[in-house]
């Protein structure tokens, strides 16, 4: 389980003052196990910032987050441990190949010998990824390095799992792997949290959708309610709606 | 999954060494650099040793123009025993070199004359002086027509029945108290100056594609969100860069060891070897540097907010301790603290170790201790820097 509560962040222009951004204005929500939870939010949001405040990456000006209870600001490392992270930015460790990648953070989440490699095995059987395994992962496309970056998400099988816009770049085929396999995470009680823009995906995937717009949550509730609240008939209405005025924010 | 926690940093400091391991030694070009000085030392001291033992044991041909030499043949046969010749008989490739040096000697006219009579003979010699190519032969002509004149005055004086030590009442005897390794001390102090560089260029492009380079391809930031404590990344970066300048610094003594044994130094009574013991007293300073100067290296360019900008800054860096040495070399006063100093320290043991002065391995331990003191103060502020988000997303 994943929770924000009351989140607060700038970013401060040392040189001008005028210049600051506030990216998250007392964001709270909570993502419960066995759920998936989408953040959808326009451009410049705050979602990367809230999903970084949640890695730990960056510190919270007020506010705290919590993942199964525990605190990221208090205890990193364990809060971490409990995490699968699909961040914003990625890049791949060129000169190794898939294989090593994955078996780079499987290692760094503590798993060792047989337990290891099965794991890694099974990732690499669910994301298709076997062709490419003891390829350097130098000149893999954007769909292959993607995968690449979700194995090494999920092979220590975390109890959460945080996405930031997993599916950009990814073709059917990929996305609906991707799918499939959030889905089954979903039905052995994991939680998972992910941001997008692809208002489909987010109808089709999600159990509970959370609006957040200029660092402020401001709707909640399933792509149903979130519809009709809005008074609209799909998703993608309602979101435009929902963010454009404030009398939608109720809830 | 639950492993105990002294197990699980083992397994993850493993996993972060073996990767930064793979990294480093598949990046060939990183390696090259490394290699590249390596191989270049022993080549180097080989050819200036070469160059060395040509100049001072050769008297190479000097061409002189004589003007009037059929006045004084026995002067002339002196001058070619002494390998100072005619300059008709300069080969064609060496020709242009001494039309340009010029070196003229006027014999005059009636040398054969006053010879005879015991007059005072005027040689001019005509060249230009401040040409730092024409001051060694002029040197040898000077030496000859002393030496020429000497015998032709001692053989009038014993003539005349009169002991020739009169003519040296005082008499300085020079005795060479430099050890015979001391002799060669300018190609040792370059190897111990280069050996000290090589400790810090070697580990150098590893040090900067694990720190900014690494945030540059986006790969930092994934790393820091894993439950891995930024002390462990940074140990895992520090062991391999320092591992990369550690087996430049090894084939530099290797490889030198064994090239040194092709120069024939005994023709300048010189003797110039790296034993083993002296390469693992050497091995023994060198390593602590290197960590030293990967840490630092580590430190600044995870600080910067670009690989270039990496690249340049760290640059500027290494000039600053690669001066040390030259200017430690230099100094002929040198106070107390600078044994402390890291780099100074070492670079004067160095130094020692090759003029054949024992090691005084207090002085070892004592700027070692420093040293290291002063790597794990940077792993640690740098472990503590990888936490703040300013370092992390490289802002301002």
């Amino acid at each position: 389980m994943i929770e924000v509560n009351n989140l607060h962040k700038s970013f401060i222009d040392k040189k001008d003052k005028k210049n600051t951004v506030k990216a998250l204005d007392g964001l709270s929500f909570t993502a419960k196990d066995g759920e998936i939870t989408g953040i959808l939010g326009p451009n410049g949001a705050g979602k990367t910032t809230c999903l970084r405040t949640l890695y730990g990456l960056l510190s919270a000006d007020e506010g705290f987050a919590t993942i199964d209870g525990i605190s990221v600001t208090e205890n990193p490392l364990a809060a971490r441990a409990k995490l699968g992270i699909f961040p914003d930015k990625f890049g791949l460790y060129e000169r190794l190949t898939a294989y090593e990648q994955i078996d780079y953070f499987a290692s760094l989440h503590g798993m060792s010998g047989k337990t290891k490699k099965q794991a890694i095995e099974q990732v690499i059987q669910d994301l298709e990824l076997g062709d490419l395994a003891h390829r350097k992962t130098v000149g893999f496309s954007q769909g292959q390095r993607m995968k690449v970056t979700l194995a090494q998400a999920l092979v220590h099988q975390p109890q959460n799992f945080v996405l930031d816009e997993p599916t950009r770049g990814l073709d059917v085929m990929s996305t609906r792997i991707l799918r499939n396999h959030l889905a089954k995470f979903k039905a052995k009680g994991h939680c998972i949290l992910f941001s997008s823009h692809v208002m489909q995906e987010v109808a089709a995937l999600c159990d509970r959708v959370i609006i957040v717009a200029n660092g402020k949550l401001a709707a909640q509730g399933t792509p149903q309610e979130l519809c009709e609240l809005a008074g609209e008939e799909n998703l993608e209405e309602a979101f435009v709606k929902l963010i454009g005025s404030d009398e939608g924010v109720a809830a | 999954m639950i492993t105990s926690n002294l197990n699980l940093d083992l397994i993850q400091l493993k996993a972060l060494v073996i990767k930064e391991y793979r990294e480093a030694f598949r990046d060939k070009r990183a390696l090259m650099v490394a290699l590249m000085m390596a191989i270049l030392a022993p080549v180097g001291i080989m050819v200036m040793s070469k160059i060395m033992i040509e100049k001072l044991v050769d008297e190479p041909p000097v061409y002189v123009k004589f003007i009037g030499a059929e006045h004084a043949p026995k002067l002339i046969k002196h001058f070619a025993d002494n390998n100072l010749l005619d300059f008709v008989d300069v080969p064609n490739d060496e020709k242009s070199a001494w039309e340009q040096r010029n070196i003229a000697i006027e014999i005059p006219e009636d040398y054969a004359a006053d010879m005879a009579e015991g007059k005072p003979i005027k040689l001019h010699l005509q060249a230009d002086f401040t040409d730092k190519a024409v001051q060694p032969p002029v040197r040898r002509i000077n030496n000859a027509v002393r030496n020429f004149s000497l015998s032709i005055g001692y053989k009038r004086l014993l003539l005349r029945g009169v002991d020739i030590r009169l003519l040296n009442p005082v008499k300085l005897v020079e005795q060479d108290t430099a050890k015979p390794d001391a002799t060669f001390m300018l190609i040792s102090m370059m190897l111990g100056i280069y050996l000290m560089l090589a400790a810090f260029m070697s580990g150098l492009s590893v040090a900067i594609d694990s720190s900014a380079g690494e945030r540059e391809r986006n790969v930092l930031e994934m790393l820091l969100c894993q439950p891995v404590s930024t002390l462990k990344i940074v140990l895992a970066k520090l062991i391999s860069a320092s591992t990369v300048a550690v087996i430049g610094v090894l084939l530099i003594l290797v490889l030198t060891s064994v090239s040194v044994g092709f120069v024939d130094l005994t023709k300048i009574g010189a003797t110039f070897s790296l034993d083993m013991s002296t390469a693992a007293v050497l091995l023994l300073l060198l390593v602590p540097i290197c960590f030293f100067a990967s840490a630092c290296q580590l430190f600044v360019a995870f600080q910067t907010k670009s690989f270039k900008e990496a690249q340049s800054t760290v640059g500027m860096l290494i000039g600053i301790p690669a001066f040390i040495p030259f200017v430690v070399s230099m100094m002929d006063d040198r106070p107390q603290w600078l044994n402390w100093l890291p780099i100074a320290g070492q670079s004067m043991i160095i130094e020692n170790i090759f003029k054949g002065v024992d090691v005084d391995w207090l002085a070892v331990f004592a700027t070692s201790a420093v040293t290291i003191a002063i790597t794990v103060a940077l792993v640690l502020a740098l472990a503590k820097k990888l936490k703040s988000e300013k370092v992390v997303m490289a802002l301002s």
